[in-house]
């Protein structure tokens, strides 16, 4: 069978809660004009319609003596072995898993086993996040964050329940760890289903074309934003200590605008480099001159002075979200809220387990170095690699070369022609303890 | 093909095409794709399960005997009975019946418990079925539907069993992990091989020497069962998912590639450090194997569209080619070896009568 006509499976993962079953839900009933079968959790079979609804139980098949890189779902493999039999063939196949399931073997079983890469292909990992309750999750459970990690497109459910400034937050974190996966905010789970179901593979040029921050330079600090207040005394508040101290400056602009806080971000950037970081413990007064200081932080309420030298807008950058420590500012014992803000990409490995790592070249790569390097690459480094998606210009080839990974797993197709298209390489790692400089370098010598 | 035409009974017949060794008699168009092809012991009937839709049994003629109910959620496996027309049919309703036939309605129904369903043996004797529901293997009275003993010790959902044919009370069963070996009465497994990977399918010897699993990864295991010995063969290109024996053991054929591989079976080490008969002829992975019983002739069917006929111990070529339009699914010869039922993807299962002046056996 041409790759170009295997079956579309869409893999839907999301955390324990997070409307998983309502998406489900929703493509089980709404018109979208397909034959879906849906593959579930419990076992048994349910007609709905047009659609069938297969359970399944979400048994891990070990290929190579435990391997990770080599685990498949077993379960799968039967039920897709038997939905390949149906004479009534199905235009796209939907797998929920639960909610603490490993996206790993779930995506691997389409790469591994011999059926299923001849008759089906993985179109995209959708995660359905908890917009609200994923902060209880994302630092500590590992299976939340590699449903992150593996995701082609992450919904940030709940939204109706999380304040604006929250949600950019928590879409800041998550494209700190996967900076490809398209980002929805939804309410009760409410999306164009062909957003979930046309996304296309991995689709790298689309997903850098949808997000134009994914390749944009990173910040040493994950927050700004420009605080209104009047002469003389405000106060800085926290309330809590995640690391035991945070950097921070604070900066007069002219105005409480985008434009005066993506100016000041580039002085901030300066004084963020700087060697001389002055140390503030709770109770030392803090310049609003540009300068970079340490809050040490402690425990219970913390307060730090500013010193206000005129009234105006000063634009504050922090090394953590403000929500982090429960920071505030406050003058006369009243909360100040900031006229505007944004969440910056950071450069520090806030969340060191999962990262993505995006690589833009312009020139043609060497195909067999290309080859090498990937294959060493996986070998070496694919436990933590959760996934790999590529677009390379290779001499000599007029089409682009599609690679895509899953741990150690490599699969490579043709992109069709460049055409008026210029020629580049992008490419993305997603995994754990990635090194940006070391990928960065390495791939440079694939170059032609 | 010519000359179509409806025999009313849920199957289509179309007529032969003709050949030196085969003659092509007759084909039945299935509901769905055929997942397999049995024999009744007197070679009389042909049971034929699609993946959905009723279960024909054909007679000689291509006449529809019996067209048996399908069980919603898809079809498993049939079997017959060692000794007489009765088929066991089972699927993912999880529910095993077993048919008198030429009588279409259940003389017998034992529901199971919920889970994947599909693999269904009658043991040597034709006193015990086995079916398999998720990760238990059950054992029922085939005269009274009573469940006799539950096999539990896999850890995941099994896969395959297969009974020892000189034993009626040893059954071998195996599941991510592994094959196990039953002795029924017994508690634990008396045999229990762990491997680590995943084996899909199993099948014991005819001398009751070796039980051999096809595995997820590719490669064949081997335990022979006397000695506990376990023999791993690796080198094959796709999981295998067809084995077959030459009569009562001494070769061991194999699928997993285009090529077919034979393993001799005898002497104190079988296939330990053989050299196997490999045959080249198919363009794709073969997927049905099956040797004329009491015979060394072989019929191999692949994904190529192709069923290729072998004397593998006269030559390696191929002593007969015949091409279907879809890639094949099952082939099966009749016991009495006069006849060979081949199925194919598109639903087609085709009965090719053996011309007795041209077929050899060595």
């Amino acid at each position: 069978m041409n790759k170009l006509h295997r079956t579309p499976v869409t893999v839907l993962t999301g955390f324990l809660g997070a409307g998983k079953t309502t998406l489900m839900n929703r493509v089980l009933t709404e018109q979208h004009g397909r034959r879906i079968a849906v593959i579930e959790n419990e076992f048994g079979e349910i007609g709905i319609d047009h659609e069938l609804v297969i359970n399944a139980d979400e048994e891990i098949f070990e290929m190579n003596n435990g391997c990770i890189c080599c685990t498949v779902r077993g379960d799968l493999i039967r039920i897709m072995a038997s939905l390949m039999k149906r004479r009534d063939q199905f235009d796209h196949i939907l797998i929920e898993t639960t909610g603490l399931a490993d996206p790993g073997p779930v995506v691997q079983t389409f790469f591994v086993d011999d059926d299923m890469k001849e008759k089906l292909c993985v179109n995209a990992v959708v995660t359905v996040v908890d917009a609200k309750h994923i902060w209880q999750h994302i630092d500590d459970a590992d299976e939340a964050r590699e449903q992150i990690a593996f995701a082609d497109v992450i919904l940030l459910n709940k939204c109706d329940l999380v304040a604006t400034a929250d949600l950019d937050r928590l879409e800041a974190r998550i494209k700190a760890m996967n900076g490809v996966a398209k980002i929805y905010r939804t309410t009760n789970a409410e999306i164009d289903i062909p957003r979930i179901l046309d996304v296309g593979g991995f689709n790298l040029e689309h997903a850098i074309g949808m997000d134009p921050k994914f390749l944009e330079p990173e910040y040493p600090f994950e927050w700004g934003g420009i605080f209104q207040v009047p002469a003389g005394t405000a106060t800085l508040v926290a309330t809590r200590n995640p690391d035991p101290s945070m950097k921070l400056v604070l900066l007069p602009v002219g105005s409480g605008t985008d434009d005066a806080l993506a100016q000041a971000r580039e002085q901030a950037v300066r004084n963020f480099s700087s060697l001389e970081v002055k140390a503030a413990a709770p109770g030392t007064v803090i310049s609003c001159d540009g300068r970079l200081h340490e809050m040490l932080l402690g425990e219970g309420a913390m307060r730090w002075p500013l010193h206000i030298p005129e009234p105006g807008c000063y634009a504050a950058f922090t090394e953590h979200y403000p929500d982090e420590l429960g920071l505030k500012m406050m003058v006369a014992e009243r909360e100040v809220t900031a006229v505007c803000a944004a969440a910056y990409k950071p450069d520090h490995e806030h969340d060191e387990k999962v990262t993505s790592v995006g690589i833009e070249e312009a020139a043609d790569c060497d195909g067999k170095k290309l080859n090498a390097w990937l294959s060493a690459l996986l070998r070496d480094k694919g436990t933590d690699i959760f996934r790999m998606k590529g677009v390379f210009a290779v001499r000599g080839n007029p089409n682009r070369t599609i690679f895509q990974g899953v741990h150690m797993l490599l699969d490579a197709q043709g992109g069709g022609p460049w055409g008026e298209r210029p020629r580049r390489n992008s490419l993305v790692f997603i995994g754990r303890n990635l090194d940006r400089d070391q990928l960065n370098a390495s791939f440079r010598e694939c170059l032609a | 093909m010519s000359g179509v035409d409806t025999n009313g009974k849920g199957g289509r017949v179309t007529m032969p095409s003709a050949s030196r060794l085969l003659a092509e008699a007759w084909t039945v168009e299935l509901e769905d794709y055929p997942l397999d092809l049995r024999w009744s012991v007197d070679s009389r009937w042909l049971a034929a399960p699609p993946s959905h839709g009723r279960i024909l049994v054909l007679d000689r003629e291509g006449g529809v005997v019996a067209s048996l109910p399908g069980h919603p959620g898809g079809n498993g496996g049939v079997a017959w009975h060692p000794q007489r027309a009765a088929l066991a049919t089972y699927g993912q309703d999880a529910r095993l019946r077993v048919y008198e036939l030429p009588a279409a309605t259940p003389a017998l129904e034992i529901p199971l418990e919920k889970a994947w369903a599909d693999r269904v043996a009658w043991n040597s004797d034709g006193t015990l079925l086995a079916a398999c529901a998720g990760r238990t293997v059950f054992i029922a009275a085939a005269a009274s539907g009573a469940i006799e003993h539950r096999l539990s010790d896999h850890k995941s959902t099994v896969c395959d069993i297969a009974w020892n044919p000189q034993r009626p009370r040893e059954i071998a069963s195996v599941c991510d992990g592994g094959a196990r070996l039953w002795r029924l009465g017994e508690a634990r497994p008396f045999g229990h091989f762990d491997w680590g990977g995943a084996s899909l399918i199993v099948t014991w010897s005819p001398n009751g020497r070796w039980v051999v699993t096809g595995d997820q990864t590719p490669s064949v295991h081997l335990y022979d069962v006397g000695r506990s010995h376990p023999l791993h063969i690796q080198g094959y290109e796709h999981k295998v998912k067809t084995l077959a024996w030459e009569g009562d053991g001494a070769w061991l054929g194999s699928g997993g590639s285009a090529s077919i591989t034979l393993w001799p079976c005898t002497g104190k080490k079988g296939p330990e450090g053989a050299k196997p008969i490999q045959l080249f002829g198919h363009l794709k992975e073969v997927v049905a194997l099956d040797f004329v019983p009491g015979s060394s002739v072989l019929a191999s069917g692949g994904r190529d569209g192709l069923v290729l006929l072998w004397m593998p111990h006269r030559s390696t070529d191929p002593a007969l080619i015949v091409q279907r339009r879809t890639e094949i699914t099952a082939a099966r010869w009749a016991p009495d070896g006069g006849a060979l039922a081949i199925a194919t993807a598109d639903g087609d299962v085709t009965l090719c009568l053996m011309n007795p002046s041209a077929a050899a056996k060595p």
